[in-house]
């Protein structure tokens, strides 16, 4: 009986530990990152951040709540940034998003920040989100923090027109 | 006395789209704009100090901050471009714009520390209400812009493309003042600069 109630414990935990582990990808070329969308989603948002970059962490949630409230029409992934500083590492990344239970997945940039900038014509201030259709095609994008509702109503019209 | 509270409300409420309004307005100065000239406190003697723009001499303005981790990656490669393009007449600026009434950080006593601490060999000056980083249409910490002689934008944009020494493709700052002091036009005189957002005095 304490043998099962010890395997029971164990296997909670790891269950516990392995619930929510974030899905981090390593990336150099910014051309990759489009593989990490799901063919079927009629919408994907890119948003790109860093841990070093307040407003980026304070609106991860919002993508979290995001993410589930709109399903599989709709797919999110992150594009991290913290590797643009020397000494960094994608182990801090991957702990933060396991902390915030974040599920959908995740770039860890290792290329070039200049190169990325450039594909994806962004000013270089971050965080920055932009939504493609399943094309790949810009139709919205977002300089600064979202505002949740706002970008929920967005992403609603952006769908409507799409079906 | 109800119509006061009124306009109250509404002079509260123009104040905030003005403010909205001026850093839409903000547009970054390009190649061959006039450089704004200032004057601003220089937090290691606590002096003001003026910048001509047209006064001869080969300028670099660089926007940068206490708190940004991407402009501190950057901090020991702007000390080495100082040290190095000083001694051929450049010289260097260094400007804190983000509001220091929110981050303590940026006060003018953690600049001065900071400065110190770091062997800042160029002033690091408060722009307390942002005008500077304003006029200059700066976004980011850090931001470059070179100016010449004669007060006109030459390069504007980041240091390197890269912090990381191993990942640099392009040394824009660097290669800019090396042309600009051999009588050449400077190749790549736009560049994407990367960073913190400035926090706005607003």
């Amino acid at each position: 009986m304490r043998k099962f109630a010890r395997f029971a414990v164990t296997f909670l935990s790891f269950a516990a530990l392995h619930a929510h582990a974030a899905d981090l990808r390593a990336m150099i070329n910014p051309a990759e990152i489009a593989s990490v969308f799901p063919v079927a989603a009629k919408l994907r948002v890119v948003n790109v951040w860093a841990l070093w970059c307040a407003p980026c962490v304070a609106e991860i949630p919002d993508f979290r709540a995001m993410d589930a409230a709109f399903g599989s029409e709709v797919a999110f992934a992150g594009v991290n940034m913290d590797d643009m500083l020397p000494d960094a590492s994608a182990k801090p990344v991957k702990a933060f998003l396991d902390k915030q239970k974040i599920t959908y997945p995740n770039v860890y940039y290792k290329g070039n920040a200049d190169s990325l900038g450039k594909y994806l014509n962004f000013n270089g201030s971050l965080p920055f989100t932009i939504v493609y259709d399943s094309k790949g095609k810009e139709l919205w994008r977002q300089d600064g923090r979202i505002d949740r509702e706002q970008m929920i109503a967005k992403l609603r019209d952006l769908l409507r027109r799409k079906s | 006395m109800k119509k006061m509270w009124i306009l109250v409300v509404l002079l509260i409420a123009a104040i905030g789209c003005g403010a909205e309004e001026r850093a839409a307005r903000a547009d970054e100065l390009a190649v061959g704009a006039k450089a704004p000239a200032f004057s601003l406190v220089n937090a290691v003697d606590g002096k003001k100090l003026e910048m001509k723009p047209t006064d001869g001499n080969l300028k670099v303005v660089v926007f940068t901050c206490n708190q940004c981790p991407y402009a501190k990656a950057f901090e020991p490669r702007i000390i080495e471009l100082a040290k190095k393009f000083q001694n051929q007449g450049v010289r260097f600026y260094a400007i804190d714009p983000n509001d220091d009434s929110k981050y303590d950080v940026e006060t003018l006593a953690n600049m001065k520390a900071r400065a110190q601490e770091k062997d800042y060999p160029f002033p690091y000056l408060k722009d307390g209400d942002s005008s500077v980083a304003h006029a200059y249409g700066a976004r980011v910490t850090p931001h470059v812009f070179v100016v010449d002689g004669s007060g006109v934008i030459r390069y504007r944009g980041y240091v390197d493309d890269s912090a990381k020494p191993e990942d640099r493709k392009t040394t824009g700052l660097s290669d800019a003042l090396m042309s600009l002091l051999n009588g050449r036009d400077v190749a790549n005189g736009a560049t994407n600069a990367f960073g913190c957002t400035i926090k706005w005095k607003s």
